[in-house]
């Protein structure tokens, strides 16, 4: 017969959450196994590129001393506001990002994710790559008692199982923790080139005076065509990343390529120049969970828990998502460690894990944020509206023609009329304020 | 099964200026750049009813997917190059007539990123 794998606790998946999670449960002494489908944690996992610190310090205080494989500090950030032959500059530069460490680094993820896993098999994890968990394995009440995996004999049991499959979350599906699949208008698709650039050259470009500078910027408007998205453009040690992204309705709706929108963006006057001479190393693509606050799945039923893009914690509007993750992957940690003190694995005891990211900036900045999606749903124009509009205000604002001022400003109004009316744009402001506000 | 008037503003469709602004790639020069353990004996993306294909007027799978897995062929019958797959699940939500038949490739095969 063969032997039953029994564990205190079962993490399907090595992106941030799941890592944190058994990183957190091994360390507390608890028997935890993480399983990871890919060749090696990380090799599934992409990003544009942002990875902040203070997530990994509340789950590693010495995470420094542990040398992360971070790229560039980010040392200037803002905001570009792209029209077809122009751009409008909004970014923040200061002395004050220069500190190690540093509150947030470009990361490649196949590099920091195997150090973060790493981190939690000297914890006492065992770390199982190249298995998938096919499905979860329930009793005859329907409390979660394992995992069945795609290995021979690969029925695992634990008295808790923690889910951070990802934004493909087939098996919170099949527990019924949602009740349907994201919609193309909740999912954002992002693609994104990783280019090979000589440190010295990316220096130059971006003003960075060396290694210990670096910059991410986010750009709108024309970089996705005006459609609501983002597009971004990372330094890294010895590259750039850059990429786009769009709600997958939107390639969806109008037959957009998402590699031709990434060329297109290459190709823009204003981007070209940063990328001059690079070697395109790697491409790759990933979905963006935009479910938001009020289409989040159950995050704890009996026996189980469920962190990271598989309960859609994202807050695309500050490109946050691996720090929610990692936060909700140790808080589910510390839960579980509480459970077993407890003896108890209900839903009712792990809702726990609810209540402290309902506390945590987690779900207080999802529910701030929980109209962001439809915002951009509902307004598909503004991003090209007003990108485009700043462009020409600044074009009009930075050439003399030897009228007067006051005319000047008149013919700048008269712009923005020309392109909505006023309660358009009076519209546009209520809907953004009140996305933002929560 | 029809597709679903979608809530909110309607998408107004793109000008063909703008359209014209985008330029053609040839997608394997970016597939290359990706590492694959390609699993030979397991399609982890099928199609779950051809027929269903054919009646499907806008076919989004043939641009939306990040790597072309999807193509039509001379008859204009979808097929599903798996090996190049990303697994970002496009396919999987994308689909107007949830035709895809989307599961994970067997542990260890599928994408590998190199730098991520």
């Amino acid at each position: 017969m063969a032997t039953k794998h029994t564990f205190d606790a079962i993490v399907v998946g090595g992106g941030p959450a799941g890592t944190a999670a058994a990183l957190t449960m091994a360390r507390s002494g608890l028997k935890t196994i993480l399983i990871e489908r890919g060749n090696f944690v990380g090799a599934k996992n992409f990003f544009g590129g942002v990875m902040y610190t203070h997530a990994i310090a509340d789950l590693l205080p010495d995470f420094w001393e542990r040398t992360p494989p971070f790229e560039r500090p980010l040392t200037e950030q803002g905001y570009w506001m792209l029209a077809p032959d122009s751009v409008v500059r909004m970014t923040h530069k200061s002395e004050h990002y220069k500190h190690e460490p540093a509150d947030a680094y470009t990361v490649l993820r196949a590099q920091f994710d195997p150090w973060l896993a790493e981190q939690a098999s000297k914890a006492g994890a065992l770390v199982v790559t190249r298995t998938a968990v096919l499905r979860v394995l329930q009793d005859s009440k329907g409390k979660v008692i394992g995992v069945r995996t795609d290995r021979p004999d690969g029925d695992v049991y634990a008295p808790i199982v923690i889910i951070a499959e990802g934004v493909n979350n087939l098996l919170t599906q099949r527990l019924g923790l949602i009740k349907n699949d994201l919609p193309p208008r909740f999912v954002a698709l992002a693609v994104k080139e990783y280019i090979s650039l000589p440190a010295k050259d990316i220096q130059a470009r971006f003003g960075l005076t060396g290694a210990n500078e670096g910059a991410a910027i986010d750009i709108f408007g024309d970089a996705t065509m005006g459609l609501p998205g983002t597009a971004f453009l990372y330094t890294d040690k010895a590259g750039i990343s850059i990429g786009v992204g769009m709600l997958l309705d939107e390639f969806i709706q109008h037959k957009l390529r998402p590699y031709e929108v990434l060329a297109r963006f290459k190709n823009h006057p204003v981007i070209q120049p940063y990328l001059e001479g690079g070697k395109p190393f790697e491409y790759g693509a990933h979905l963006i969970p935009e479910t938001g606050y009020d289409r989040m799945p159950k995050l704890a039923a009996d026996g189980v828990m469920v962190a990271g893009d598989a309960a859609g914690m994202v807050d695309a509007l500050h490109r946050e998502g691996t720090n929610l993750a990692m936060t909700a992957g140790r808080m589910a940690g510390l839960t579980a460690i509480k459970a077993h003190q407890a003896g108890d694995f209900s839903a009712t005891f792990l809702n726990q894990y609810r209540q402290d990211l309902e506390n945590s900036f987690v779900l207080k900045d999802m529910k701030q944020y929980r109209r962001m999606t439809d915002f951009l749903d509902t307004t598909p124009h503004f991003m090209g509206t007003y990108a485009n509009f700043l462009n020409d205000v600044a074009l009009r604002y930075f050439t003399a023609h030897g009228i007067p001022k006051r005319d000047m400003e008149r013919q700048i109004v008269g712009m923005l009329q020309e392109r909505r009316s006023f309660f358009g744009v009076a519209q546009d402001m209520v809907k953004l304020l009140r996305a933002m506000r929560g | 099964m029809k597709l679903k008037k979608k809530k909110g503003q309607s998408h107004e469709p793109l000008s063909p200026e703008l359209r014209a602004t985008l330029p053609k790639v040839n997608i394997n020069d970016l597939v290359v750049s990706i590492k694959y353990y390609v699993d030979e004996d397991f399609a982890h993306i099928q199609i779950r009813d051809h027929s269903v294909c054919t009646r499907c007027a806008t076919k989004p799978c043939l641009d939306f997917c990040p790597v072309q897995v999807f193509t039509a062929d001379a008859q204009g019958k979808i097929m599903v190059g798996y090996q190049a797959c990303v697994e970002c699940g496009s396919c999987r939500i994308g689909c107007p007539l949830k035709n895809v038949d989307w599961q994970l490739p067997r542990g260890g095969h599928g994408v590998a990123y190199k730098f991520g």
